[in-house]
């Protein structure tokens, strides 16, 4: 089974504010992180790969800093990770972010499953996934908690749609976006640390590519983003209560009524 | 490029409408100025949901009517409201950012090669541009992102941003869309349990105890699920704590996790970053615990109380007797 992760960095937590004066934004911590939900689809891969055998092979679109973050599924025990990296795809919306993993996809080979993890924890769009599906014309199965081997071409899912849970079986090759209660990601052991060092990591960008230069980066985004703003906090006044617990609790209950 | 058309995309959720629809509908209606607003529905033979749809006040509803919606997969979906779409291109669909929303909705973008800003809190009209307003990388960053230079603009928004309300005063022409229903026998849906969301469905609660790291302990929790069934409430929590044992995805509250509007929100060990503030603005009576007297979810609370969470749960608990 050949399986593709598509991974993204995201800033760590709380990393990234809008000076409320001249409405920059500041990046406090420049280091970047996997997206923690990334983790849940690199362990489902790897859960496939124990089950039926084959590859997991990761792919991430970003600046050559991103290999940090390819290193780290490695470690976990991806086999191999491209990095499609430059200028040009950048500023991409997520039609042409999608249209370069594509471009990606195709050159790796067609693999059995794609993976995603259910959002980026930066942007939370989730999105990117349905669109690869669509344009390599494969079935999805998103907010999957559950994948399952029936066969060397079938799985079966379970997605979690919020009210209910329903189960599909679905044709390889597809398109399965995780939620993060579908498993918990392993550690990076120190001795797969080292091992990933000696894991193939190949850096492509659009001409190793070939992709149609109108349909990548900013060029390829059909949304532009206007204005990037601190919201507006509605503030109320707060009322401090006792510091005695039980009285606190006395008010509370007399003047709300409850 | 497109006609003056907003449309809604209508969501089937175990044979009733999803009620962002409405909201959804109502919304549209708001910002249409002059517009036309279709409610677009994919509904099987028997169901007639139009009759719930009508009470809100689109100017038209369409229908895709097939009996295998009943369980049709997106792909199916996607393939169908595409037919529609091409055949009168409109000029904004708004979707519901539901699990199906976010799910269909993407698919049809990438065959339209248009853009979808997704997770919405916010859409206004600027000339014909729809401006799509949405949080971004974590705390504290609004963006207005707008799709120049397609039709149609397509969004989901986030449910419970805003309300559905009646209009009774519009009676919506009822029409059938035009499709061809293709069957894609790639992804089959082997069965649908609607799950017991009770213990933890917070959009619909009145009333919400949330934990926060600064509150987490095993006896807080226990405490915190008492107070709330006291009270006929449920317990939610900020991102950290979905990482316990208790707790899973769908308790969480804030910009990853639900909206909540309750009449009465207690949070307990919640500092108040803005990827949970986003989640609570609709809540009406706010009551915040917290051992930092400067923590900035005390400026957005009715009523604070400096000290221990679990004395303070306690103290509730004694005195609701």
């Amino acid at each position: 089974m050949k399986i593709i992760v598509c991974v993204k960095q995201v800033p760590e937590n709380d990393s990234v504010k809008i000076d409320p004066k001249t409405n920059d934004m500041v990046r406090t911590g420049a280091q970047g992180v996997m997206n923690p939900f990334d983790r849940n689809a690199i362990e489902t891969a790897l859960e496939l790969k124990e089950k039926n055998g084959g590859q997991v092979i990761l792919l991430i679109m970003g600046p050559d800093s991103f290999t940090e973050v390819l290193r780290d599924g490695l470690a976990m025990g991806a086999d191999s990770a491209y990095l499609l990296s430059s200028k040009e795809f950048g500023g991409a919306d997520t039609l042409a972010t999608a249209y370069t993993l594509v471009a990606g996809i195709k050159k790796i080979g067609k693999p059995d499953v794609i993976l995603f993890g259910r959002q980026s924890e930066d942007a939370d769009t989730g999105q990117v996934g349905p669109i690869v599906a669509e344009d390599l014309n494969i079935p999805q199965a998103t907010f999957a908690t559950k994948v399952e081997t029936i066969s060397a071409t079938t799985l079966e899912v379970d997605r979690d749609l919020e009210s209910s849970i329903q189960k599909v079986e679905i044709k390889l090759p597809a398109e399965i976006t995780v939620r993060s209660e579908i498993n918990f990601p392993r550690y990076e052991t120190p001795i797969n640390i080292v091992k990933s060092f000696d894991k193939p990591l190949t850096i492509w960008n659009e001409k190793d590519l070939n992709v149609d230069p109108d349909k990548i980066g900013k060029k390829g985004s059909q949304t532009i983003v206007t204005k990037v703003y601190a919201p507006k906090k509605e503030t109320k006044q707060v009322k401090f209560l006792s510091k005695k617990a039980g009285d606190a609790a006395k008010t509370i209950i007399n003047e709300l009524d409850l | 490029m497109g006609n003056q058309e907003i449309w809604v995309y209508v969501e089937i959720n175990n044979l009733m409408v999803e009620p962002t629809s409405f909201q959804l509908i109502t919304k549209a209606k708001q910002i249409a100025n002059g517009r036309k607003v279709v409610a677009l529905i994919a509904e099987p033979k028997m169901s007639h949901l139009e009759s719930d749809i009508k009470e809100y006040g689109p100017d038209e509803i369409r229908i895709l009517r097939d009996e295998r919606f009943r369980g049709a997969n997106d792909e199916e979906l996607a393939d169908a409201l595409f037919q529609v779409v091409k055949r009168n291109t409109p000029n904004a669909i708004i979707f519901p950012a539901t699990v199906r929303g976010r799910s269909v909705a993407p698919r049809l973008q990438a065959k339209l090669q248009t853009g979808l800003t997704a997770d919405c809190l916010d859409i206004y009209y600027d000339g014909d541009n729809l401006v799509q307003v949405k949080p971004t990388y974590g705390d504290g960053v609004m963006c207005n992102i707008i799709c120049p230079d397609k039709r149609p603009q397509m969004v989901t928004v986030r449910p419970n941003i805003f309300e559905a309300k009646v209009d009774r005063t519009i009676k919506p022409k009822i029409q059938a869309a035009e499709f061809e229903f293709h069957e894609d026998a790639r992804s089959e849906v082997e069965a649908e349990e609607p799950v017991d969301h009770t213990s933890t469905d917070l959009t619909n609660a009145k009333v919400i105890i949330a934990l926060g790291r600064g509150a987490y302990s095993e006896k807080n929790v226990e405490l915190a699920r008492q107070l709330a069934e006291k009270l006929g409430g449920k317990v939610g929590v900020s991102r950290p704590l979905t990482d316990k044992p208790e707790f899973t995805h769908s308790d969480q509250i804030g910009q990853s996790g639900t909206t909540v509007s309750p009449d009465l929100l207690i949070n307990l060990g919640i500092s108040g970053a803005v990827q949970y503030t986003v989640g609570v603005e609709k809540a009406k009576k706010v009551i915040s615990v917290n051992t930092n007297r400067d923590a900035p979810i005390f400026d957005l609370s009715d009523y604070g109380y400096v000290g221990d969470a679990g004395a303070f749960l306690e103290a509730m608990l004694g005195n609701l007797e």
